[in-house]
């Protein structure tokens, strides 16, 4: 197929309706496909110790694979601080001079938010860490699906000069 | 000009009463005027007559307790309300056989309490809110504002003379740390140690001076030393061990670390604070290492006990005396041993 | 496209019309208003369980964003407590019109225009707003202001009750010297952001017929007339065009002889197929578009040092942080736009495709700020249970649910309902671009890969 017969059948009006099935469906497909499994070897135990001061976490990004076994260890360093890990639905709190520890397995994909849960001053709402299993799944799928309906729009525009008519195609032929 | 006089009489007549005549304006009004008294209003709750004393917590640098002297009158229950205006704190009061108050911010614990004999009390923060956790603390009057002092008992290092702030250093070190099952294990096949296993020799003598004692034994200098340790280990108990571990973790691990090492959360913000928080004079920068067999194997439970009752003498070291009772004391004394001995 | 006028039924015209609803709503809120800022001097310190911080900064933020603006436009501005004090004292009645002795300064100085008879001065105290400032500057300005104060505003309870008072008080001064609702349309921070989204609402206020409004005598609907008060936003009715200036308080509504004023049920975003002109307004969707990326960095991101800069005021740090941030609003975001923009090898001046592909910005900003109130608000809307029953942190428990803990909500949701709304502004956007482009004769490229690059760091900011 040339390019001239191809643009004309994207022009179509079964060729929109096909291109607008092929980009819904990708669409549908990168927001609910699920992970391919990234675990390469046996779950690993992590031991990660987590310093708590006003208003941020030591490390505040951590990252392991899906179905490690991880061990948190919360040491506050000035004032009682908490550790509320945002999906796993599970908390930990220390005062100084008394580490707490939490262990799970980290069984969901994605990247989570960890958050103090107990009030330690001013910024206390956004004392904030990020706690990432596998892949931060909503980062690239977020970035596909835009990427996607840009091209998806494009695509389907006929053009934006006057008198002239335009789409993707020609970008790319360009 | 005469006219324009005419002209604004009836108009400024109407302005003093604009509307009289109208019966909705004046509802409007007097909804607006109601709600801005309501409103107004709320602050004349603060004012009302309570039941309990109200008891603001923050953190010492800001105000600390407020208020930070209460009365209390012999067997009339004291009823107290706490909140946080910033972070955690605890409710605790000294030589008192009391759980902690939990005080969360923003939000109200009640408690009652009920003196039997009057006194003077000192109630502190039982969660640790910063570094300057410690000069967190207010006074209790309990019945007579001006009681006759009790003669309590006397520390040991006043009666006797100990310098408690000269360093001492034991001159011999173990090499391996000493075990206190192998000391009991000598001792038991061995006699004439009754002395030394007395409370009154344990508490005025370091360990050195009783390793330094048995020099004329038979025993080698590792045996020598697991026999202090056994000698240690035998003035205490699991359970007086436990007791000093968990006061140790909640009132001394942020400074001194959980193992005793010194380098707990707050060393770092201490050493960097400086003058006067540590003694600079001394040559103290940091909070003492507890685990430093020179420095502990050369103090007597004596020193040990007059340093956590007196405190640091403007160092970063409060003054325990207050809060924690004598035995307490002793169990903590006892438990700072076991991170050189092994028990 | 209009789908319906709304005031067309007579019960809603009623509503509408009677000043009473309106009224009610506004004395309560302007009650709550006291309130919070009382909140802020006898209420706790601690903003989680103050009055004042739940429910301006969690609940009525929430609201406003996620919907009174998208769907109502200027809806919020229609019950706003604010500039009531000095539009009571502007008029001299809290209701309805007075009779002929107590007419509007502005209708008496319209009757005194043409006349040999010099007003008094009472009666042109009011001055119209200076012609230079008769733009949106002031306002991207306090917007601004608030923004790099907010991590302190938004956390303390204090500087919220001040910042609040602040407001009360410069609306009821504008009021005294200016005419009409000057605060509203040029000095406020929120009203800035709020005109320039309310295009996007489906709600709209427009004449029906517009010989009507020609040939009008005396135009009540700006000048007033015995049964109500002109426009208090300065605006002439048959001149709308867009919802951004339009205040919806409905007093045209009221006043128009011939029932001419329509509220429309319409599209969403009719309003931008009209390309923003003026640089004011195209300022604004940077800023919001900036402060929108840059809450999500400093209030949701991991980055303690980035917090403890931005509220450590006057310190050096955070001289750095306000200079990031301004440069960010003011210099890199449209500066990235215009340099795009010069892209364009012919058509348009780059300033004319700035203005016009500014437009664009709005869809895209909205959906910024719902991505960002979205995890805000899950985060912390178990403080509103708490606070209800103990307003003021004093230990009440007025409806049981003081003693509820906090605890976030939507687990798993929030991450794919933000993506979501990331990708539907970006798509929102990018149509929009290609409208502009055809009116514009140039191509919308630069300005979708503007929001593509935007999005993906929101994306990345907020995953």
């Amino acid at each position: 197929m040339n390019p001239t017969n191809l643009r004309n059948f994207i022009a179509s009006r079964t060729g929109k309706q096909l291109a607008w099935i092929l980009i819904i469906s990708s669409g549908l497909l990168i927001a609910f496909a699920p992970l391919p499994d990234f675990s390469r070897s046996a779950p690993q135990t992590h031991f990660i110790r987590i310093e708590a001061n006003k208003f941020a976490y030591q490390p505040a990004q951590l990252h392991v694979n899906p179905g490690d076994i991880v061990t948190i260890e919360l040491a506050s360093t000035d004032v009682v601080h908490g550790l509320y890990l945002d999906s796993y639905d599970l908390a930990v709190q220390s005062d100084p001079g008394q580490t707490a520890t939490l262990t799970f397995i980290a069984d969901k994909t994605g990247s989570f938010r960890f958050r103090c849960n107990i009030t330690c001053g001013a910024l206390h709402p956004f004392m904030i860490g990020k706690f990432t299993v596998g892949v931060n799944q909503w980062l690239y799928r977020g970035w596909s699906l835009a990427i996607l309906i840009v091209f998806g729009i494009l695509a389907s525009t006929h053009g934006w000069r006057r008198n002239n008519t335009f789409n993707i195609i020609s970008i790319v032929q360009k | 000009m005469a006219d324009n006089v005419n002209q604004q009489t009836p108009s400024n007549s109407v302005r003093i009463q604009p509307w009289s005549h109208d019966w909705q304006e004046i509802i409007a009004r007097l909804f607006v005027m109601t709600l801005l008294i309501v409103v107004l209003a709320v602050p004349i709750l603060k004012f009302l007559p309570k039941e309990s004393l109200e008891v603001h917590s923050s953190q010492a640098l800001t105000s600390g307790w407020d208020p930070d002297v209460i009365h209390a009158e012999v067997g009339q229950p004291l009823h107290l309300r706490f909140t946080s205006d910033d972070v955690v704190h605890g409710f605790g009061i000294g030589q008192m056989d009391f759980s902690p108050v939990e005080i969360l911010p923003g939000e109200w614990t009640e408690t009652t309490l009920l003196f039997d004999k009057p006194g003077i009390y000192t109630y502190y923060c039982t969660r640790w809110c910063g570094k300057d956790h410690w000069r967190m603390r207010g006074t209790l009057e309990v019945g007579e504002t001006n009681p006759v002092s009790p003669p309590a008992d006397l520390p040991l290092y006043l009666t006797l003379g100990l310098d408690l702030d000269a360093p001492h250093p034991s001159p011999v070190i173990p090499a391996n740390k000493p075990s206190a099952a192998t000391g009991s294990e000598l001792l038991a096949t061995a006699s004439g140690f009754n002395e030394y296993l007395s409370k009154d020799y344990y508490r005025i003598h370091s360990p050195f001076e009783v390793y330094d004692g048995l020099r004329d034994t038979v025993y080698s200098d590792s045996e020598r030393w697991s026999i202090v340790a056994a000698i240690w280990r035998s003035n205490t108990s699991s359970e007086k061990l436990a007791e000093g571990k968990g006061l140790f973790t909640e009132n001394c691990a942020a400074c001194h670390g959980k193992n005793g090492a010194g380098d707990g959360v707050f060393s770092d913000d201490l050493e960097a604070q400086g003058s006067p928080a540590m003694d600079d004079q001394h040559g103290i920068k940091k909070p003492a290492s507890l685990n430093d067999p020179s420095s502990i194997l050369g103090a007597s439970p004596a020193i040990l006990q007059g340093k956590i009752t007196r405190g640091g003498m403007g160092t970063g070291m409060p003054m325990w005396g207050v809060i924690f009772t004598e035995d307490q004391i002793w169990n903590l004394v006892a438990y700072i041993y076991s991170f050189i001995f092994i028990y | 496209m209009t789908l319906t006028s709304i005031n067309n039924h007579p019960l809603v015209n009623k509503l509408l019309t009677n000043r009473w609803p309106q009224f009610i709503l506004q004395a309560l809120l302007l009650a709550a208003f006291l309130f919070t800022i009382l909140s802020g001097w006898i209420g706790t310190p601690v903003g989680s369980h103050n009055f004042g911080i739940v429910f301006l900064w969690i609940t009525w933020w929430a609201l406003l964003i996620l919907v009174a603006v998208p769907f109502f436009g200027r809806g919020w501005c229609s019950i706003c407590p604010i500039p009531l004090p000095g539009e009571w004292l502007q008029r001299g009645n809290l209701l309805g019109k007075k009779s002929e002795a107590g007419r509007s300064q502005v209708s008496k100085a319209i009757d005194g225009i043409g006349s040999s008879e010099a007003p008094s001065p009472q009666e042109t105290i009011h001055r119209r707003w200076p012609r230079v400032f008769r733009n949106i500057w002031l306002q991207n300005g306090s917007f601004l202001l608030l923004g790099l104060f907010s991590p302190i505003i938004l956390t303390s309870p204090q500087v919220t009750a001040v910042v609040l008072a602040l407001m009360l008080v410069l609306a009821f001064a504008t009021s005294i010297f200016f005419e009409r609702r000057s605060f509203c349309r040029y000095l406020c921070p929120v009203s800035g952001f709020i005109g320039l989204y309310s295009q996007v609402s489906p709600l709209e206020l427009r004449i029906r017929n517009k010989q009507d409004c020609v040939t009008c005598l005396g135009k009540p609907c700006y000048n007033g007339s015995t049964t109500g008060y002109g426009c208090p936003w300065g605006v002439f009715p048959a001149g709308l065009q867009k919802n951004t200036n339009c205040g919806l308080c409905l007093e045209c509504v009221r006043v128009c002889p011939k029932n001419n004023i329509s509220i429309n049920l319409r599209s969403f975003a009719t309003d931008l197929e009209r390309p923003l002109t003026r640089m004011d307004e195209a300022y604004k969707s940077f800023i919001m578009l900036g402060s929108a990326m840059t809450y999500a960095a400093v209030l949701l991101g991991p980055w303690g040092a980035l917090k403890l800069h931005s509220y450590a005021v006057f310190t050096p740090g955070w001289m750095v942080y306000a200079v990031a941030f301004l440069g960010l609003n003011l210099a890199i975001l449209p500066g990235l736009m215009f340099s795009l923009m010069k892209l364009n090898p012919k058509g348009a001046s780059p300033r004319a495709s700035f203005t016009a592909f500014s437009t664009i910005l709005i869809p895209l900003g909205l959906m910024f700020w719902l991505a960002f109130s979205l995890s805000f608000l899950a985060s912390n809307v178990s403080y509103i249970g708490i606070s209800l029953s103990d307003p003021l942190g004093w230990g009440w428990n007025l409806i049981g649910t003081a003693g509820l803990g906090w605890r976030p909500i939507g687990g798993f949701f929030i991450q794919p309902l933000q993506v979501l709304s990331l990708v539907g502004g970006l798509g929102w956007s990018t149509q929009l671009a290609i409208k502009m482009a055809k009116v514009q004769n140039v191509s919308p490229l630069p300005a979708i890969i503007f929001c593509l690059l935007t999005t993906l760091i929101m994306l990345w900011l907020i995953t």
